[in-house]
């Protein structure tokens, strides 16, 4: 049986997707694969946002700011999390719409495996309510894995010497 | 997460009762204040208010999308509101708003916030459906619309 030798985490600074970390953290130790973390600065939904005139221009550059911030914050917290189980990840940021950018990096890097945090539980029909998450799942071509129950993903990760 | 997520009947405000854009504002604040999801109201409002001091969120159309980064909230905080006779929110287009989101996000969360604004501005797109919106009896039918119940 073959397994993961290459899995993607993907980060976007909720609490769900620090949850998806632990867990691809675990997953990476026990079959010794490549772990690699990504957040994407959404420069797509900030243009969308400047031409819709919800965003100002400074505005636009204020969230890029904010945005670069938080990907450096996440990615380093995700990297504390995984050097704490004595494993190292590669960190990767990248600028475009989301899940066009994973779904790159699963092809670029031959990714094996793409682990996401929970999606939303509601599924509206209407085509505005979009997870990019959830767009990335159905776009990339390797197997997802979403991660869910907060509390026991933290227990295994605990638990992982 | 997406948009959806926050769309329950406690944030909706139908009909809103305010007149102009000072109390349009203190009212979506309000009502995210009486649905429980934030405590200070007036941090949140603050932040909201500095933003729609550069310039209006009033967009064409009948939309206006207030909007702000505080520390007040450690989450994502959507508020709507619905005037159906409108309220002059010094829009782009000249015309009285009718349609409110109101959104407020921590600063470490521009991620979130940004997309959730992204799917506002694409709703808004939809002049049937905000015409529809606008038109709703209650909170309950206007979660169901957004919903696509």
């Amino acid at each position: 049986m073959s397994t993961p030798k290459k899995i993607l985490v993907y980060i976007d600074g909720t609490e769900q997707s620090i949850t998806a970390a632990q867990y691809a953290i675990c997953l990476a130790a026990f079959y010794h694969a490549d772990l690699t973390a990504l957040y994407v600065i959404n420069t797509r939904a900030m243009e969308d946002l400047l031409k819709a005139r919800i965003f100002l221009k400074d505005e636009q550059m204020e969230y890029e700011h904010d945005m670069e911030a938080d990907a450096e914050r996440y990615l380093n917290y995700v990297n504390e999390l995984a050097v704490k189980k004595g494993l190292s990840i590669a960190k990767k940021s990248s600028r475009g719409s989301v899940h066009k950018e994973i779904t790159d990096l699963v092809k670029d890097d031959d990714i094996d495996l793409l682990v996401i945090g929970e999606l939303s539980r509601i599924r509206s029909r209407r085509d505005e309510f979009y997870d990019e998450a959830e767009r990335a799942m159905r776009t990339v071509p390797c197997s997802v894995l979403v991660v869910k129950d907060e509390d026991k993903v933290w227990e295994m990760y605990e638990s992982l010497v | 997460m997406s948009l959806i997520d926050l769309v329950v009947e406690d944030i909706v405000k139908i009909p809103m009762t305010s007149n102009d854009k000072p109390d349009v504002l203190r009212e979506l604040v309000q009502t995210l204040k009486d649905a429980g999801q934030i405590d200070d109201f007036d941090a949140v409002l603050q932040a909201v208010q500095e933003r729609e001091d550069k310039l209006s969120t009033g967009l064409e159309n009948g939309i206006a999308v207030p909007h702000g980064k505080t520390t007040a909230v450690t989450s994502l905080k959507l508020a709507i509101g619905i005037a159906p006779d409108g309220i002059d929110f010094d829009a782009m287009d000249k015309n009285p708003s009718k349609l409110f989101f109101l959104l407020v996000a921590p600063p470490d969360q521009s991620g979130p916030h940004v997309e959730a604004l992204a799917e506002i501005a694409k709703l808004g797109q939809s002049k049937a459906f905000c015409k529809a919106l606008v038109g709703a009896d209650d909170a309950t039918e206007v979660v169901e619309l957004l919903k696509g119940e």
